[in-house]
């Protein structure tokens, strides 16, 4: 248990001087992905809490994930920890996306191993895994450097069979696990990223998995949808994110993002400006 | 001289410990006149429960009230110390700073130093966390508001940990709630409290009544329940427009409010709304 400490002392903690002598870097405090998500999550993702990304299948959530981690593992020269329940996350895709991104060899070989991956593949794993990182496991697990994201793709896909009927144990679990990911993202200032399934509503609108009750733990939600309008004769690439909970955006904002340059199959000139206009 | 009279001691009271008790904190009717109906404040040694679905704005409520009690009385506020128990790691120091900012332009360190934040992270912490309240409240006399964010956040662990007994799930809730009743008759500070909603509410055109209050129903230990006095439910209006001065029109989300106080002196109810800038809560 913490001890009562007056608010003044958690101005004064390692926390609070992050943040203020970085706002005007903006490079450590948030984890910036260059992009019209930038928008949406008042400039990038922030260390301390959870946000939440929702989307139904093929819609591009595992790609912004693998975006995230390769931005923040070479751009940003931090280590990543990805939790995999899907077993979507291959070596190669990622050194794909690092070949894309800079051209020396030994850039991307340590950019890779910045990136530290646990596959897992039931809820009971995820609980104890997430338990021994957020009790000191984290700094044993990325060998000693400092973790600045902690992506789990995805959260629902171990958790939500176990939901549902008059059993409290799958809830239980799912709290559990948020309760560790929660601690976690504030005692270490990392960027917790967690990706979530879609059901629809009682109007018959898309919404996000996991209920109510996971309802409140992440404090950014965006929701990822295909667009409607799309050229015809081939499969588009664009996604629309909707903002549907935030604790500092005003309202539902929507902006569309282009899944080709989040896969950086193109070196594109227009991808680049972007990312030199996020880094100065 | 004959001293007539009678003082209640306890055998292990002391001189500060009872004057700790004997004197009355500062009442908090006045602390928001808006969230209340008229006159319906809460008294002292009573309980508020803001209960809604996510992002109804329960936590930015806390917020708007924590600074209205400690904010000098020249800005506007009461001038209380607030003891602030985190069991959702939601508290947000950067945003309560920047509302404290907005409203006050110095003395902003002497105004948090009458914060006491405690973080939570099982429900047996937070009994231990109020049973160790009672050495703040002796030593603190200013201590006058206590605010919860969230009640309920360790309901479903409960649950799971007691097994088939209803007894047994609700036993660590129900021991808070009675610890928590006999501290607010001795010392008579406030309570305010959030509990999540953990069912959805269907708000189409064919829903019924009936699924809405399902939603809003209590569901926490009864204790708990007997111990709550006035019952804020927050709800999300559609975001309507708003003409800002300028000549660009923005969506501002409005947030509604339904106060029903049952104290035993009469049951009133109010509703109000608020929308939320950087400056924090405004009520329209």
């Amino acid at each position: 248990m913490e001890v009562c400490c007056a608010a003044c002392s958690l101005l004064t903690s390692k926390q609070w001087r992050t943040l203020s002598h970085l706002t005007s870097k903006k490079l450590l405090r948030n984890v910036p992905f260059p992009t019209s998500l930038d928008k949406l999550l008042d400039s990038g993702l922030y260390t301390g809490e959870v946000t939440e990304l929702s989307g139904g299948p093929g819609s591009g959530k595992s790609q912004v994930c693998f975006g995230v981690a390769v931005h923040v593992s070479h751009q940003l020269k931090q280590r990543v920890i990805y939790i995999d329940t899907t077993g979507g996350l291959t070596a190669s895709r990622l050194l794909e996306m690092l070949q894309s991104e800079t051209s020396d060899r030994d850039e991307q070989m340590e950019a890779l191993q910045r990136i530290h991956v646990f596959r897992l593949f039931d809820a009971y794993s995820l609980r104890d895994r997430l338990s021994t990182l957020r009790s000191g496991g984290l700094l044993q697990a990325s060998g000693g450097g400092s973790v600045k994201a902690v992506i789990v793709d995805s959260v629902s896909a171990v958790i939500s069979p176990l939901l549902g009927g008059k059993q409290n144990e799958g809830m239980s679990l799912m709290i559990q696990a948020a309760l560790a990911l929660k601690t976690m993202a504030k005692d270490f200032g990392v960027a917790v990223l967690v990706t979530n399934h879609v059901t629809r509503g009682g109007r018959g609108e898309v919404q996000p998995g996991l209920g109510a009750s996971w309802s409140h733990i992440p404090r950014s939600r965006i929701l990822l949808e295909r667009t409607d309008r799309a050229p015809s004769g081939c499969s588009s690439t664009l996604r629309s994110a909707t903002l549907i909970k935030s604790s500092r955006q005003p309202c539902l904002i929507k902006e569309e993002l282009d899944l080709q340059w989040w896969s950086r199959s193109e070196r594109r000139s227009s991808g680049k400006r972007k990312r030199d206009e996020a880094d100065s | 001289m004959l001293v007539s009279g009678t003082l209640f001691m306890h055998s292990n009271d002391s001189h500060p410990r009872l004057l700790a008790r004997l004197e009355a904190r500062r009442c908090l009717k006045d602390i928001e006149p808006r969230l209340f109906a008229e006159d319906e404040g809460p008294r002292h040694g009573e309980v508020v429960e803001l209960c809604g679905a996510e992002g109804t704005g329960k936590t930015e409520l806390l917020y708007h009230l924590l600074c209205r009690c400690v904010l000098p009385e020249a800005a506007g506020g009461l001038e209380v110390d607030a003891l602030f128990v985190d069991t959702d790691y939601s508290l947000d120091m950067l945003r309560l700073v920047s509302i404290l900012d907005s409203r006050l332009s110095s003395a902003l360190r002497s105004s948090l130093s009458r914060l006491l934040v405690v973080h939570c992270s099982s429900s047996s912490q937070l009994l231990l966390t109020l049973h160790y309240l009672e050495t703040t409240l002796n030593s603190r006399p200013s201590l006058a508001l206590l605010l919860i964010d969230s009640i309920s956040a360790f309901y479903w662990l409960d649950r799971c940990e007691g097994g088939a007994s209803i007894s047994r799930q609700e036993e660590k809730l129900s021991k808070c709630a009675e610890l928590l009743g006999r501290l607010l008759r001795d010392y008579k500070f406030t309570i305010f409290a959030t509990c999540h909603t953990i069912r959805r509410s269907c708000s189409g055109l064919a829903a019924s009544r009936s699924s809405t209050l399902e939603a809003d129903r209590p569901y926490l230990c009864r204790p708990w329940q007997r111990l709550v006095t006035h019952r804020v439910l927050c709800s999300r209006q559609e975001a309507e427009n708003h003409t800002a001065g300028g000549s660009r029109e923005e969506k501002r989300q409005v947030f509604r409010v339904h106060c029903s106080s049952s104290s035993s002196r009469t049951k009133a109810s109010r509703i109000s709304s608020f929308c939320v800038t950087d400056a924090g809560v405004q009520f329209i």
